[in-house]
């Protein structure tokens, strides 16, 4: 500025005033252009029908394909309309609705979000509608039934679910030269896993790895599950004890544990940090980086949207030799389900839409959409024959096993699993032996569960007096 | 009567926020503690348990954990940016329309709102793509995998901090103003060069608004929230798990209204705690000098 | 340094200002870069700032950013209008209520003047997370969940840092001014509108901008109060289209930034002196 006459100055400054000014003005008649003629919440509600509030988590293809189910249900009825609206970390949202007392009619939950909901009376129990209705247990997989039940109460109706299976990518085991048995059945127990996976080890001309053939980190959400492959659980089966620090537990840790020993912590962080996302192409599944991993039915769609072609099959997730039984597969099933919160405005009208879905057809559409195994208790041919996944027998044949296991059913589990979580992490960069971590964890849990009971028997005395 | 009533109609003017203040501070922290001595899940009755969650804090590994977390975050961090934003007062000191277009530029990021600020940082502290490790890279420096690894995780939170330091400096700025310049001129006389003259001359000018400033980071530092809870999610195990997060958690996520009401009591205690060190030393400097 | 002419010197601070403010825009510009790019290109390593061919920018930013606008998920067009409105009302009842609380305390004769803002002062040390989950029982027995309420309402009743940022201020005016309009038999209410207002412009739009980018930029009061997703701000908008599942290219997802940003940046550079002395007079938000 040193070099302009004060006259000047001042024009300049009266220039750039007057700019700002006009700038203002017009940030402010864009701001009114917006609050005027801006996009208002949809409101697309035929009137005079029952709206029905339906959150669920779903985006993308899976809630594109629940939406059209929803389209089609609402073009079937001229009393009930349902609204489809997809919201984030629903569980956390949906009790904060809840308990803030403006609820939507359906929620569409994990299940393991059920003993919390329904032990803090979020939920309606669903017992007379379903009988009421016909449906029961027996339509269903064997394990889905248990899922939506807690304390011998019903909470709610399923609407997709998936077990989980190792996945083999064919093409990046045969290119490795792996063939035989391990490519046609697939490994069944943990030493023939982690053969497999050290036939398939590539490391560069650094030293640095390349390829696996199995990592416990992809995808890295199941923290919690591995003692179960080894015949050990997490909670007793009336859920008052946590069994964390069991033999079996301990053991399957100690096989986690293995994996960053055998490579060492720095080298696989710097493998880890070389993976793309999931849902891409780059994920290291589809670039064969992790020739096998640990994953749900729908992978099928990934497969096909990023890497169309690529050969693959599914095999039980292998498990320690001992407990080892080809008739009894062993793996975890998960869920989505459909609960009615309690304070719900429409819960008849939100049932009909519940038990509407729950048609063979409409399932199976649903499932098939999703790339998951059937809910129910024998899949269609069609379904079978049609389906995206062409693993889906070994999903099915999960989901109605004897020793399929569900997420533990007890109210304090997102405690339970954010201590995993983090004592993983600790064990994945050998900061603790597996029986200090599952100690630590046990401890918590343990005191968690017998905290939550305190509080329910002090509460059951505080009502009765 | 009538004298009373005039040197008191203030209060006539202050009333919306007495009802503020009583129903929007005082209700809610009332019920706090009334909470913090009960079990409490917003959807059953409140069971009154005595002290029963505060006995249960001084055992929680977490609460520890996430007491440590923070202050080592406040710890590195408030000094580091002290040191970096009066440093760059420093270097802005001077009257020039380049100085007014770089404080524009340090002033920024302090607008940008946390949730796209912690989008950005995502990105560019990605471990493969992001800028930061393309330029380590062209040092020839393998860069860590920032969010994910333990220990590198804080420091990318404490390096991303210091973006949004333009209040610091602009409040430095303001401070040495106010420093006369006859005390620059008589400096230059005794021979000091541009580095000490700031150190002599300059950062006594901003000791005062240091003091201010700690104080209200070591406050901003127990509140740290959405940065975690975005980018790292507390992770690598739980090092970069911060107080407010871990009490976000316990009302939210483990619908444990009654301990995060404690926590929420204690960490009352804990800010004015941290508050009263920098007051300290600021007393102890002053006192010695 | 001492042997440096007082030219190299000043070399050396050019160079160091340049320098700064370099590294303080670039990840800014970092993100805009992003947003116009194709996705293999974002996630390629390389530093260019525009897409290879650059000729594509136009077209890769016209897809980018339509394909945010139009996401059927995430409404961005709706949660910026939620989030003006929200803002709005908020700034309007926090500078209405707090000029006038403000006024009070530091002009008009009261008893325990020095005790209500030593209150007013100690509540900025409240963290919010404290008080939220009681907030938020308060809120839904006034009915208030389920409606934006939650957001603005409470600053109807002032705003403890815009009232001492304004009793700062107003303390700073000459009591000579009140004393000769009380003179010429102005009320105290007289006073305060036609003499007192009309000098405080600038303070009232200090006060107003700060609390405009604070309430922008929150995102943890939305993210407990706000329970419908019609009603959502943008900051949440813009998390929930990073966190699902992880199929959210980082193109797009910086697009989204940018359009997060974009107001309140605007804002901010066409009244950054406002800002900046807002800042220096004593002051950063609590």
């Amino acid at each position: 500025m040193t070099g302009m006459e004060p006259e000047q100055l001042s024009a300049t400054a009266r220039s750039i005033a007057f700019t700002r000014r006009a700038a203002i003005a017009g940030l402010g008649a864009a701001a009114a252009g917006l609050l005027l003629f801006g996009p208002r919440p949809r409101d697309d509600t035929p009137p005079g029908r029952v709206v029905v509030d339906y959150w669920e988590k779903w985006t993308g293809s899976e809630g594109v394909a629940m939406r059209r189910l929803v389209d089609e249900f609402n073009a079937t009825q001229d009393r009930i309309y349902v609204r489809y609206l997809t919201i984030g970390a629903i569980d956390q949202k949906a009790m904060i609705a809840i308990a803030g007392g403006a609820p939507p009619d359906i929620v569409g939950l994990w299940n393991f979000n059920l003993p919390a909901f329904a032990e803090a009376g979020a939920l309606m129990p669903l017992d007379d509608l379903a009988a009421a209705s016909g449906i029961s247990r027996a339509d269903y997989a064997s394990g889905v039934w248990p899922m939506l039940m807690h304390q011998q109460q019903l909470w709610g109706l399923i609407s997709t679910c998936g077990s989980l299976a190792l996945y083999l990518n064919i093409d990046a085991i045969e290119a490795a030269g792996v063939t035989g048995d391990a490519v046609r059945r697939g490994p069944q127990t943990i030493d023939e896993l982690d053969l497999l996976h050290e036939r398939l080890l590539a490391t560069d001309t650094r030293g640095r790895i390349e390829r696996v053939g199995f990592i416990h980190t992809d995808p890295g959400w199941w923290s919690w599950l591995w003692g179960y492959h080894f015949g050990g659980m997490l909670v007793n089966t009336t859920g008052t004890q946590a069994t964390a620090l069991s033999p079996q537990n301990v053991a399957a840790y100690e096989w986690v544990r293995s994996y960053p020993a055998r490579h060492g912590v720095e080298a696989l962080q710097l493998f880890q940090s070389g993976l793309g996302f999931y849902g891409t192409a780059l994920q290291p599944f589809l670039t064969g980086q992790v020739a096998t991993t640990i994953q749900g039915p729908w992978l099928a769609n990934l497969i096909e949207a990023f890497a169309p072609g690529l050969r693959y099959r599914a095999v039980p997730m292998p498990v320690e030799a001992s407990v080892y039984d080809p008739d009894r597969p062993v793996g975890l099933l998960d869920g989505d389900v459909l609960a009615i919160p309690r304070g719900a405005s429409q819960p008849e009208a939100a049932f009909e839409f519940m038990l509407w879905l729950q048609d063979r057809q409409r399932l199976e559409s649903l499932a098939s959409a999703h790339g998951k195994n059937s809910p129910l208790y024998d899949a269609s041919r069609g379904f079978l024959d049609n389906h995206p996944n062409r693993s889906i027998d070994v999903h099915g044949q999960l989901a109605n096993s004897e020793r399929a296991f569900l997420f533990p059913r007890v109210r304090v589990w997102p405690r339970y699993v954010a201590e995993f979580d983090a004592g993983f992490q600790s064990l994945w960069q050998l900061r603790k032996s597996p029986e200090a971590m599952l100690r630590d964890i046990q401890a918590v849990a343990q005191s968690a569960l017998d905290d939550a009971a305190e509080m329910r028997q002090l509460r059951a005395r505080s009502d009765a007096s | 009567m009538a004298t009373v009533l005039r040197e008191n109609a203030g209060w006539l003017w202050v009333m919306p926020w007495i009802v503020g203040l009583l129903v929007f501070f005082v209700t809610p922290l009332g019920m706090s503690f009334f909470y913090s001595l009960t079990d409490y899940n917003m959807l059953e009755a409140p069971l009154n348990v005595g002290a029963k969650n505060y006995a249960e804090i001084l055992r929680d590994e977490v609460f520890w954990k996430a007491v440590r977390n923070t202050l080592i975050y406040a710890g590195i961090s408030i000094p580091l940016t002290a040191a970096v934003s009066m440093a760059i007062a420093g270097l802005l000191d001077v009257d020039s329309r380049l100085s007014g277009i770089v404080r524009l530029c340090v002033f920024t990021p302090t607008v940008v709102p946390l949730v796209a600020a912690a989008m950005i940082w995502l990105w560019l502290f990605n471990s493969d793509a992001g800028l930061i490790n393309a330029l380590l890279g062209l040092v020839g420096i393998d860069g860590p995998n920032w969010l994910q690894a333990q220990g590198w995780a804080m420091s990318a939170l404490i390096v991303m901090n210091l973006w949004s330091i333009g209040q610091a400096v602009v409040i430095y700025l303001g401070a040495l103003q106010n420093v006369p310049q006859a005390l620059y001129e008589a400096a230059a006389l005794d021979g000091m060069g541009p580095v000490r003259r700031f150190v002599h001359v300059s950062l006594p000018g901003m000791a005062h608004a240091v003091v201010f400033n700690s104080i209200i980071q070591t406050i901003t530092a127990w509140q740290v929230f959405a940065t975690p809870y975005i980018m790292t999610e507390g992770g690598p195990d739980r090092s970069t798990y911060f107080y407010s997060h871990y009490l976000y958690d316990n009302a939210f996520l483990f619908q444990r209204m009654g301990y995060a009401s404690a926590l929420g009591w204690v960490q009352i205690v804990l800010i004015g705690l941290c508050a009263l060190v920098p007051w300290m030393i600021s007393r102890r400097l002053w006192s010695t000098r | 340094m001492s042997g440096l002419s007082g030219r190299q010197t000043g070399a050396v601070r050019l160079m160091l200002m340049l320098a700064v403010g370099f590294v303080f825009i670039l990840p800014l510009l970092w993100m805009v870069a992003t947003s116009v790019k194709p996705e293999d290109q974002a996630m390629g390593a390389g530093l260019s700032l525009l897409p290879d061919p650059p000729s594509q920018v136009f077209g890769m930013a016209e897809r980018n950013y339509r394909s945010v606008l139009t996401d059927t998920t995430v409404d961005f067009p709706l949660f910026f209008r939620n989030t003006l409105i929200i803002v709005l009302l908020g700034v309007i009842g926090a500078v209405v209520s707090s000029v006038v609380v403000a006024y009070g305390l530091a002009r008009v004769p009261m008893r325990g003047r020095r005790a209500l803002v030593v209150l007013t002062v100690g509540t900025m040390l409240i963290p919010f997370p404290v008080i939220m989950a009681p907030l938020f029982m308060l809120y839904s027995e006034l009915g208030w969940i389920g409606t934006t309420l939650p957001l603005y309402a409470q600053f109807f009743f002032g705003n403890a840092f815009s009232i001492f940022l304004l009793y700062q201020f107003f303390r700073t005016l000459p009591s000579e001014l009140d004393e000769a309009a009380q003179l010429d038999g102005c009320s105290t209410f007289q006073t305060f509108w036609h003499i007192t207002l009309p000098m405080s412009k600038t303070a009232i739009a200090v006060v107003a901008l700060l609390h405009f980018t604070y309430m922008w930029n929150d995102f943890l009061s939305p993210l407990v109060f706000l329970v419908k997703r019609d009603q959502w701000t943008v900051a949440l908008g813009l998390q929930l289209y990073q966190s699902r599942a992880g199929q959210t290219p980082w193109s797009l997802l910086m697009a989204a930034s940018v359009i997060t940003v974009l107001p309140v940046l605007i804002v901010f550079v066409l009244t950054n002196r406002i800002f900046s002395r807002g800042v220096a007079e004593g002051a950063v938000k609590g």
